[in-house]
């Protein structure tokens, strides 16, 4: 293993944490195991494509605008379907996101056609070099918006009233309402945070990743693995589960072979389940693990 | 997951439930000339219908096949497998193998198939069944996922390219009745198992194990011993018809059986039926498919945003199933009632 795969590892790892971030915070908070979450990703990407092929904006700067666009449409899909069904049990949920996914991969796909498309700004491709490693440009910038996005949340998570209420209901729907919580509206505001972080990471993969309709599949399968390595609805434990992931695939690519990328990132998601189901730095009690 | 569901999808004891419908109340569920004349019909319809609708047949018997042994896991004992598929996938492969490697018959080697699903299911029951909720469902799309991407990278399996299994040695025509018998009578052997499940002690202990796992273990119920026996039998069925599967398409690939929109459709068809009773899976593979080869079948594109909105209508509207629905005479007053019931 040299350098340059461990760079390219934690690198990969920084995108996977903006991935697997609004993932984890929605199932760790609300319980829903959000299966639109790839399509919410696509959605964003296409907010950041347009806006780069239309208005000719940087795709870092248009990151706002597939935010703000994909935590409407997730606040609506809370507020409006899933509110509905999460009271009744698990799988409702699980086929109701798995059928709004296909609703919302469809309809990308009507609306826009099959087509790869790529966002390519100048600095696509450059990168600088670090004792004989390359770094590029937009893999450290991807990392330092995650990053930053992370605290942000964090932030927002210990500091606001709709913070503190949000973590009160990840502990405890009961006693949050007892004190006065409205947890319909957290639950939707929580989607709508997580469907936001969804559209972040979709703008910032539309600069590594050909778009199409089908894009955020495979990182739905990514978040998977990133939340439960991470913890649920622990928002620092994302950025973990993120690069244990990307380092394990790189490594393991390396090792193994390319083609058994995503066989090493599911089987790591059966063993962390096994053995360790709350995480590498999960706490048990937040997410109701029992054994 | 600590809170139980209320009253939507479940099956603890339905007391709203009409007693023909309800499992372990009459002596078969259903009424014996309904059953009877739904299963005269099955045997003759190949007689008079075409080749395209015995194959509707056999893959409405397929689908309710797998919703039975679905049902088993998650019906009767409350645990959310998404990732059954798996044995579906382990069967067809294991038959498509032994058929062209091994010059195995095809029965011995669908038999061997789904006893592979048993062996893994035996394998990962400990690990993996002390899981719940959410995590036993991710955990299974994982199992499901990583089996998809081994098998389509080792060679002897076809890798990629797939396998091509033996051709029938007879008429075409023949072949598809034989499968579609096989499925029917596959199907009537599980729904056979169902019945049982709703009436004899193992069966009681996995309601009582969805119902409240903690007190089904203070209560004296060996849970764990339970529930991979449970696995086991769903494996094993589900294995077994993903044997005959292959068979009858005598070409296979990893994404084709190891499909997780196969799972999706199987407990589409047993929410759609209702989970947890005995002719649930039956009625809801009938609904799905004659739907499907209906409606959306007609559309060249956009069918997958049709099952997107049937998917998203059913579990908004009929979470209890279709019998629930019909209970409530299909009236807009009691589903919405219903519906700001769940809301949160």
């Amino acid at each position: 293993m040299n350098l340059q795969s461990l760079i390219n590892g934690l690198l990969l790892g920084g995108v996977y944490a903006c991935v697997g971030i609004g993932f984890s915070l929605v199932w760790g908070v609300a319980n829903v195991i959000n299966l639109t979450h790839g399509a919410l990703i696509m959605w964003g990407a296409y907010v950041t494509f347009w806006a780069y092929r239309l208005g000719g904006m940087d795709p870092f700067l248009s990151i706002p605008l597939a935010m703000a666009a994909t935590a409407a449409l997730g606040y609506v899909i809370q507020r409006y379907l899933v509110n509905y069904v999460v009271k009744i049990g698990v799988f409702m949920t699980l086929i109701l996101t798995f059928g709004l996914q296909l609703v919302l991969i469809d309809s990308a796909l009507f609306a826009f056609t099959g087509d790869y498309r790529s966002v390519t700004p100048s600095y696509a491709g450059a990168g600088f070099e670090v004792g004989g490693a390359i770094i590029p440009y937009i893999r450290i910038a991807i990392f330092g918006v995650g990053l930053l996005l992370t605290w942000l949340l964090h932030l927002f998570m210990t500091h606001t009233k709709t913070g503190n209420a949000i973590r009160a209901t990840a502990l405890n729907k009961e006693a949050a309402q007892l004190v006065g919580v409205n947890i319909g509206q957290i639950y939707a505001i929580t989607f709508a945070l997580g469907a936001a972080l969804a559209g972040a990471a979709g703008a910032m993969l539309s600069t590594l990743f050909a778009v199409t309709p089908v894009m955020g599949n495979p990182m739905l399968g990514k978040s998977f693995v990133i939340a439960c390595l991470g913890g649920l609805g622990n928002m620092w434990g994302s950025l973990v589960g993120g690069l244990v992931l990307g380092i394990a695939e790189t490594v393991g690519a390396g090792l193994i072979g390319p083609a058994y990328q995503q066989a090493i990132s599911f089987s790591l998601l059966v063993l962390i389940l096994a053995i360790r189901p709350e995480g590498i730095v999960g706490k048990r009690f937040f997410a109701e693990v029992k054994t | 997951m600590t809170d139980h569901p209320p009253s939507a999808a479940g099956t603890r004891g339905d007391a709203a439930a009409p007693a023909w419908w309800a499992p372990a109340r009459t002596a078969l569920g259903v009424p014996v000339p309904l059953a009877l004349a739904v299963l005269a019909v099955a045997l003759a319809l190949p007689a008079v219908t075409s080749g395209y609708w015995v194959r509707v047949l056999s893959s409405i018997c397929m689908f309710a096949a797998m919703a039975q042994s679905l049902n088993i896991m998650a019906g009767f004992m409350g645990y959310a497998d998404f990732g059954n598929t798996v044995f579906f996938g382990l069967g067809a492969y294991t038959t498509a193998v032994l058929t062209t490697k091994a010059g195995l018959p095809v029965v011995p080697a669908v038999v061997a198939g789904a006893l592979v699903g048993v062996a893994l299911a035996s394998l990962m029951g400990l690990p993996l069944l002390r899981l719940r909720g959410h995590y036993f469902a991710i955990a299974t799309i994982g199992v499901l996922e990583a089996a998809r991407e081994i098998i389509a990278n080792v060679g002897l399996l076809g890798g990629g390219l797939g396998i091509t299994l033996p051709l029938f040695p007879g008429a075409p025509e023949v072949f598809y009745r034989i499968i579609y018998y096989l499925l029917l009578g596959v199907l009537l052997a599980y729904t056979g198992i169902a019945w049982w499940l709703s009436r004899s002690k193992f069966g009681y202990a996995l309601r009582a194990i969805k119902a409240d796992e903690e007190a089904a273990a203070v209560m004296g119920i060996a849970t764990t011993r339970y529930k991979i026996r449970a696995w086991r039998l769903s494996a094993f069925c589900t294995g077994l018809v993903g044997g005959i599967y292959a068979y009858w398409l005598n070409f296979i690939e990893p994404p084709m059986v190891f499909d997780i929109m196969i799972s999706v459709k199987v407990w589409l068809i047993m929410l759609l039926g209702g989970a947890g009773t005995v002719f649930g899976p039956i009625a809801g593979a009938i609904i799905l498919e004659v739907l499907q080869a209906l409606i959306w079948g007609q559309f060249l594109r956009g069918h997958v945003l049709i099952l997107g909105a049937v998917i998203t209508l059913v579990v908004l509207f009929m979470p209890a199933g279709f019998m629930d629905l019909v209970r409530k005479r299909f009236s807009p007053r009691l589903i919405l009632a219903d519906l700001r019931a769940n809301k949160i």
